[in-house]
């Protein structure tokens, strides 16, 4: 994970659009908690820049 | 200048220490690789245009595969560069060459194509001939990173656009030995397209270069589309380095970060 980070951000990748977490099949709060926190930093960071360009292309 | 790796290499041939030594030779103003077997060859040893990157290098390390796969009884010497000595090291861990098997036979590169390279280490420990360079600090990483995640994503995207998936890159590189190759599984990497997924295709194979690429610079040399791949692979080696105090190519006994299980 650290190394897949750094690599992205080197490619001009938001780190932060990849995250790793351990979370059991018994631990649903966790998971939401998990996927929620996710999906509002995402949003914040804005579309894919990979697929926005593709659109562009298109 | 080869005269010392010549007479090195006739002694091991007459103590018939070696089978054979995979080193360069002249003909007709070309330089290709060859097994030298008969210390009468010797005359037409060369060791390249060794004082610029290109034209006359060549993946000895890989033929060395080849070679010790055919003759796995037989020792056989091969001479070796900063660079190529840490891809042995590293072949040698991952089992692909056996280090009884192989001597080395070191050459040092000039200062003028160690800060071409931005090499690290631009002497073998087996040095026998050639100058114990210094290291070249590398600026081509540090230029990317003076720019910020938009630009660096278009300079890549760009960059990678112009790859016409030859393989080149891959079929080059002497720590290229998996027999199946991911960037063929349609699964992982698409298929069927030019420029291939972008930028999928080279992070990908930047990913299987940790603990792996030893910075020899063929890759760039072979990349008819001339993308900066050693640049990538440099900055691959930074991290590994950096956030896993793994220095790849400099030590035998040394594992790579994908064999330490982290602990905290």
């Amino acid at each position: 994970m650290t190394f897949l980070r750094k690599l992205l951000e080197f490619s001009g990748i938001h780190p932060d659009r990849l995250r790793a977490r351990w979370v059991s099949s018994a631990e649903a709060v966790e998971f939401v908690h998990e996927i929620s926190e996710f999906a509002e930093d995402i949003k914040k960071l804005g579309p894919n820049p990979l697929k926005v360009k593709a659109r562009e292309a298109a | 200048m080869s005269q010392k790796i010549r007479e090195h290499v006739q002694k091991l041939l007459a103590e018939k220490k070696i089978k054979g030594f995979l080193g360069l030779r002249e003909e007709g103003g070309n330089i290709m690789p060859h097994l030298f077997c008969d210390p009468k060859e010797l005359d037409h040893l060369s060791l390249g245009n060794w004082k610029k990157a290109g034209d006359t290098r060549y993946p000895l390390n890989q033929l060395m595969i080849r070679l010790t796969m055919n003759y796995p009884e037989e020792t056989f010497a091969v001479l070796v560069r900063g660079c190529d000595e840490r891809g042995l090291k590293e072949l040698f861990k991952w089992k692909q060459l056996n280090e009884e098997k192989v001597a080395l036979v070191g050459l040092g590169c000039p200062d003028e194509l160690a800060r071409t390279c931005e090499c690290e280490k631009p002497f073998p420990d087996s040095l026998l001939d050639g100058p114990k360079g210094e290291k070249a600090d590398s600026q081509k990483v540090a230029r990317i990173e003076a720019l910020d995640l938009d630009a660096r994503l278009q300079f890549w995207r760009t960059e990678f656009n112009r790859c016409i998936k030859c393989f080149g890159c891959r079929n080059i590189c002497p720590m290229c030995f998996c027999n199946e190759c991911s960037l063929e599984e349609d699964q992982l990497v698409g298929t069927g397209e030019i420029p291939p997924s972008n930028p999928t295709f080279h992070l990908a194979r930047a990913i299987h270069m940790v603990g792996r690429c030893i910075d020899c610079g063929l890759c760039e040399e072979a990349c008819p589309a001339d993308i900066p791949l050693r640049t990538l692979y440099k900055k691959v080696a930074e991290i590994i380095s950096k956030e896993f105090g793994y220095k790849t190519g400099f030590s035998v006994d040394e594992k790579s970060p994908f064999n330490i299980i982290e602990v905290k």
